[in-house]
């Protein structure tokens, strides 16, 4: 093989053509992707959020929950993600035009937390979850303060744990408003037709 | 140039330059023996086989290249996609929330006294031209529903085109929602109703009194 | 002929002892590290309550530190070692450009620290093999060109008539690393693009390490040391340029595949699928020219050797067949993906690359490894260490897919079905560092030994003739 500046140029070739296919084309394809106006509800889908639950997104980064939790439903069919609630449909890129950064995952650990505004009770719960830790969960307690216990309750404490009431930190407010704000998406009318599968379409 | 193996002591590891050419010669033995010829072709074979594999799997399995097709047994669909149908009612109970719900509730029971109720109201169950008349240009004196009488201290707004201006789909919506929900139970508004009474009143300036509306119940 | 002169002046030539010495060093020092980071994150996978207290430990930082050890602490210096080995000495044995690798080395590994401190501290970017936060890459981009100086210019002086495939490995992963990293930081931290396409770039980034950067340094030693050691040719030879255009061609093509099901354009995980399927092409050109080393175990670095090429047909072949959807669904976001990566990585690149420094150092300082049991021993430990750590990873994920298809099955559950082998794979990691650390101190005899002599004033320029 020669090995001159024609090397390197087809070397150079190769890559521009995969980066072209798999960095260039899906970011030019996807940026076409914009809100979808539901006149049933007159208001645009995905919503960005806003306030806390948008910084709640950078604790969410920072604490790298994504090493353990997905944020991406898979379609019934492929794996138990319907059959466990995580989600009535396939997640789909439109959901995700408004987080930056997206924090898909790549592990499950922990169950997928796409839709857990949904499937948490309250406040209350998760920042529990989130103090304690549980089976296969570290604790992240030094996300708050635990309060020695008073004779007249902290008003900024969330929730009595062994006699003492722990109080959160700002992170742990923000992340908490981030993942109740995870709620089931809206239909798209394009993706709903595009992605639809007749019955007994065979793998 | 011989091959370096014959000339130098076996358990010595060649030396770089050796290396470099090691090769510019294919081994000898190899052609002796028939199978070695085969060896492209099999590799062909080879490649053709996961080529066709390949291709055939990016064929299926790849939703025509869209940007919106995510589920990997689906393909694109040409053409215009029709948004569904709106559901009005849905929409109505947005609507009414941003729009009405200040005075007249949620709960669409008023207040006692100054603003009348809707639910279980017997102006909301009866004529839809009454009823799109009071949003279009608003209510004003006093009015008895249900058998209560309200002095009207406060007129209602008008929402048509002299007050927050909403569209026949919109009051429509609303209207089918007030007309459906906290037990009421009537007929949908459409927003075809809505077009003929706005054409029907033309342009009018000042809010309805009851008297004036007396002939539409 | 000329080169014969060239190549024997070369053997003598002592001035790349010290550069590549300090890259070797380094190199070993970041393996240490980051194993030990991984011993910390592996036993966080089964007792997550290890360190749970202290935030730079938490779970996730901790998996970002320690993959960033290994990959740009271990994984790059020691490519960018046997890589300007490979071509130096293919190439007539020249050295030049040193001193711009020193500098280069020292502030490659001053900023891969400074960013695996801003890890821990939080600024981690949570992007596979991209983990330090934006400001550290450029940096990184800069010192790994001086660097690859010395490298590039023995290619381009090359004074051997002819290359060999091992020279295209190592100028090809050092020509396309610089290009692919720079666009990767531009698109993904400098302007990042939105939505989920910073996870397919991502996921192209991720690809492009392994098989533009890994995979080709890995190839090029074991092309270099298995005829080298064994005195015989490849027995195809003519077919191992196919191999490397493979690979460079189709290599690049499979970063898709983790992505299938997800909330992408089904075409993207469909093709990485498909390539991934046609990228055992390549594993099969290699298995038909490396398989001789299956047979050939005499020496410590073609145990490397041997055991590196295993691992490397083995993972490929696995990981082409777990990318089908079918046990894509079992297997997608399970440990089986880390074992099989770390198959990749520890056992296929760190075995291969690991045989190539012991065979390089002798010849490098001119003085033998005190001690060949400690070499025997490294083996021992690095082979057992990756297989239980692979064996122990591969098994949980299989336990832990087969669960999580069950939707009754409760984290709490697969947790402690999965926590035997998580803690084989613990055991396989300490296992690993414990070789680590003995490689490290063996290097750290030798080159203190050498000191020693040369500050005695005594000549060290014989060429070592046994290996």
């Amino acid at each position: 093989m020669k090995s001159g500046p024609l090397f390197f140029i087809a070397l150079l070739g190769v890559l521009t053509v995969s980066w072209a296919s798999f960095a260039l084309g899906p970011d030019m394809q996807l940026r076409t992707l914009a809100p979808y106006y539901d006149a049933t509800f007159d208001s645009t889908f995905p919503q960005s959020p806003s306030g806390l639950a948008a910084r709640g997104r950078a604790v969410y980064l920072e604490l790298g929950c994504a090493s353990c939790h997905t944020q991406q439903v898979r379609r019934s069919g492929f794996g138990s993600d319907h059959e466990r609630g995580w989600g009535e449909r396939q997640s789909w890129a439109r959901d995700y035009i408004f987080q930056d950064p997206v924090q898909l995952g790549s592990l499950r650990h922990g169950p997928d937390v796409a839709t857990v505004g949904d499937r948490i009770e309250s406040e209350a719960e998760l920042h529990e979850m989130l103090y304690s830790g549980s089976e296969g969960m570290p604790a992240y307690a030094y996300l708050y303060e635990p309060a020695p216990p008073a004779a007249q309750a902290n008003p900024l404490a969330v929730d009595q744990v062994a006699g003492r009431e722990i109080i959160p930190s700002r992170r742990a407010e923000a992340l908490v408003a981030y993942l109740l704000n995870l709620k089931a998406p809206a239909a798209y009318a394009p993706e709903v037709a595009n992605n639809a599968v007749e019955e007994g379409e065979a793998h | 140039m011989s091959t370096p193996s014959d000339s130098r002591d076996p358990g010595r590891p060649l030396s770089d330059e050796e290396l470099v050419h090691l090769h510019d010669n294919p081994p000898a033995e190899a052609d002796d023996r028939g199978h070695y010829r085969m060896l492209p072709l099999l590799l062909l074979f080879v490649f053709s086989g996961l080529i066709l594999f390949s291709g055939t799997y990016v064929g299926h399995y790849s939703g025509s290249f869209s940007p919106i097709v995510h589920d990997a047994r689906a393909h694109a669909v040409t053409g215009e996609i029709e948004a569904g149908p709106v559901d009005l009612a849905v929409l109505g109970g947005t609507l009414y929330t941003a729009n009405c719900a200040t005075c007249h509730l949620p709960t669409g029971l008023g207040l006692p006294g100054a603003i009348p109720p809707l639910a279980n109201s017997d102006w909301v169950s009866g004529s839809p031209e009454r009823l799109i008349r009071v949003v279009l240009n608003g209510l004003q004196g006093p009015v008895v529903v249900n058998g209560t009488t309200f002095p009207g201290a406060a007129a209602m707004p008008a929402f048509g085109s002299t007050g927050t201006n909403l569209s026949d789909d919109r009051i429509a919506a609303i209207l089918t929602y007030v007309r459906q929900a906290w037990g009421n139970a009537s007929d949908p508004v459409s927003p075809e109703q809505v077009a003929a009474v706005r054409a029907d009143v033309g342009a009018r300036a000042d809010a309805w009194t009851a008297a004036e509306l007396q002939p539409f119940e | 002929m000329s080169s014969d002169s060239h190549m024997a002046a070369a053997d003598t030539d002592t001035t790349a002892r010290g550069p590549l010495s300090l890259l070797l060093a380094s190199s070993l020092a970041w393996l240490v590290v980051a194993v030990s980071l991984g011993l910390v994150h592996a036993i966080q996978r089964h007792t997550p309550s290890f360190l749970e207290t202290i935030p730079a430990f938490t779970y996730g930082r901790t998996q970002a530190m320690y993959e960033t050890a290994l990959i740009f602490g271990w994984a790059a210096n020691a490519a960018y070692a046997v890589a300007l080995w490979i071509l130096a000495r293919l190439g007539g044995g020249h050295w030049r450009g040193l001193g711009l690798m020193t500098g280069g080395t020292l502030f490659w590994n001053a900023g891969v620290t400074i960013g695996i401190f801003c890890i821990g501290w939080g600024e981690g970017t949570m992007l596979r093999f991209l983990q330090m936060p934006a400001y550290v890459h450029p940096l990184l981009l800069v010192s790994g060109a001086a660097i690859s100086t010395p490298a590039i210019l023995a290619w381009t002086g090359r004074r051997t008539s002819g290359t060999y495939v091992a020279q295209w490995y190592a100028i090809g992963a050092l020509f396309l690393f610089p290009w692919f990293y720079s666009a990767s930081q531009v698109m993904l931290l400098a302007d990042p693009v939105s939505g989920v396409s910073r996870a397919i770039i991502g996921a192209w980034h991720a690809q492009n390490v392994l098989s533009l950067w890994l995979a080709p340094i890995a190839l090029a030693a074991a092309y270099y040391l298995l005829p080298r050691l064994t005195g015989k040719p490849v027995p195809h030879y003519g077919f191992a340029g196919l191999g490397f255009w493979v690979l460079i061609v189709v290599g690049s093509w499979t970063g898709g595949r983790h992505l299938v099901g997800g909330p992408v354009p089904a075409w993207i995980p469909a093709t990485g699928i498909a390539a991934a399927v046609l990228l055992l092409f390549h594993f099969m050109l290699v298995w038909m020219n490396l398989s001789p080393a299956l047979r050939a175990g005499t020496t410590d670095p073609l145990r490397f050797v041997r055991a590196g090429i295993v691992a490397y047909l083995a993972g490929g072949v696995l990981d082409a067949l777990v990318s089908l959807e079918g046990a894509a669904a079992r297997l997608q976001f399970t440990h089986f993906q880390t074992g099989l990566q770390q198959l990749f990585v520890q056992g296929a690149f760190g075995l291969l690359v690991l045989g190539a420094i012991y065979d390089l150092v002798p010849r490098l300082t001119g003085r033998a490894w005190p001690s060949p049991r400690q070499i025997r021993g490294h083996y021992v430990l690095a082979l057992t260490g990756t297989a239980l750590s692979v064996a122990g990873l591969l098994i949980a994920g299989w336990i832990q897919g087969g669960a999580l298809l069950h939707a009754d099955a409760s984290f709490a559950a697969i947790a402690a079905s999965t926590r035997p082998w998580l803690y084989l794979a613990s055991a396989g990691e300490l296992t690993f560092l414990l070789g680590a650390m003995v490689a490290s101190v063996h290097l750290a005899r030798l080159l203190l030994g050498l000191c020693r002599l040369s500050a005695a004033g005594q000549s060290t320029a014989t060429t070592v003739t046994a290996s």
